[in-house]
């Protein structure tokens, strides 16, 4: 392998050092780490504050854009309904069409209590006996859905024998204020 | 050792140099690992009472806040299309008119919700100040048929940060909804 030319510099690294030769003569030129590495200890810094040991339990889909609170309650894992202004998914499963005659009446939605009530049944069966914890529900609405279709499937959720509904929200951070 | 002309020693001082390959390579590891498990958005939630189903004239939503003196003293956030109301079953109080905002190039309806948080702020303290035995923690979000979900999320986080944090949602039709204001007193 013929030696490096002098047009070409190699950048030397791995033995302790940064060095390049520089062209011409047989000085070695130092590469500064310095400035990378405040970047990067401000970059991990920022990494590890916004680092969560939990990972992101709660899969937000793309269909819907969750609204914003400045709740503290943090989310656990528990049955998904997502709802926007075309479709119910229950468990990542589409479930309901909406369509305009779904929001004429206020009351639950049977076939959202019946797959409710077995998704009940299943959990009970699978453990034995039910909990709490077992009894609740997170709905990730859409911001543009209309409060009727809010309250047909909350209450579906209360006549399938889930008593606590939770609401997923997007945290407000304190600093980004609130009128968005 | 070379001498200086003028007969003293000139010692060349070598300040070892910190080695940062180790830290750089420590810092291209967890840099990956950290932004693979950084979450940018936090997703909370929002306890909410449990709902009931309404008839279609939704009798049952002014119906249910009249069981005992905690719940007729419970307040409630009224949002129809046109206005934001606060109050208990025994009277309501007009907080601010709806606006219309732009939003994605489409019009949609929102509230000053600043006027209602102060509201809120307000009525808790009266409410705990002349009932000192009750916790009032409980509130009910009243609302039309077709508001959007944002506007019933803001009303129940602010109503959150004004201490009544147990919400429950109720919806009725408009007519429903003025009638139990006319009901109410309406002052």
């Amino acid at each position: 392998m013929s030696a490096p030319s002098k047009r070409h510099v190699p950048l030397l690294l791995g033995s302790g050092k940064s060095v390049a030769v520089s062209r011409g003569k047989d000085k070695k030129v130092t590469l500064s780490l310095t400035s990378m590495i405040d970047m990067f200890t401000i970059l991990l810094v920022f990494l590890l504050k916004s680092y969560s040991a939990d990972g992101q339990l709660v899969t937000v889909s793309d269909q819907l854009v969750l609204p914003k609170a400045r709740m503290e309650t943090k989310v656990e894992l528990k049955l998904e309904i997502q709802v926007n202004n075309s479709v119910i998914v229950v468990d990542g499963d589409p479930l309901i069409t909406v369509t305009p005659e779904l929001l004429n009446s206020g009351n639950s939605i049977p076939v959202l209590v019946t797959r409710l009530r077995d998704h009940l049944e299943y959990s009970r069966l699978s453990r034995g006996t039910l909990t709490d914890d077992d009894m609740k529900v997170n709905i990730q609405g859409d911001v543009g859905m209309p409060a009727i279709l809010l309250q047909r499937v909350m209450a579906s959720c209360s006549e399938a024998g889930y008593v606590g509904q939770n609401l997923a929200v997007i945290k407000i951070i304190a600093s980004e204020g609130g009128d968005d | 050792m070379a001498k200086a002309a003028s007969g003293r020693s000139r010692t060349v001082k070598h300040v070892p140099e910190i080695d940062l390959l180790p830290v750089m390579n420590l810092f291209c590891c967890i840099i990956p690992f950290l932004l693979f498990s950084a979450t940018f958005l936090e997703v909370v939630v929002i306890e909410m009472a449990a709902t009931e189903g309404i008839s279609s004239s939704g009798g049952g939503a002014t119906a249910n806040l009249m069981r005992s003196e905690e719940d007729r003293l419970q307040p409630k956030i009224i949002i129809t299309d046109q206005e934001l109301f606060i109050g208990t079953a025994s009277g309501s109080a007009h907080v601010a008119y709806a606006i219309e905002i732009e939003l994605n190039g489409e019009m949609i309806i929102s509230f000053p919700w600043d006027s209602l948080s102060m509201k809120l702020e307000e009525v808790h303290e009266l409410l705990t100040e002349a009932y000192p035995q009750i916790d009032f923690r409980k509130i009910t979000v009243l609302t039309v048929e077709e508001t959007r979900y944002d506007n019933i999320i803001t009303a129940i986080d602010l109503a959150g940060a004004a201490g009544f944090d147990q919400p429950g949602l109720q919806v009725a039709p408009t007519a429903s909804v003025t009638s139990a204001m006319a009901a109410g007193g309406g002052n």
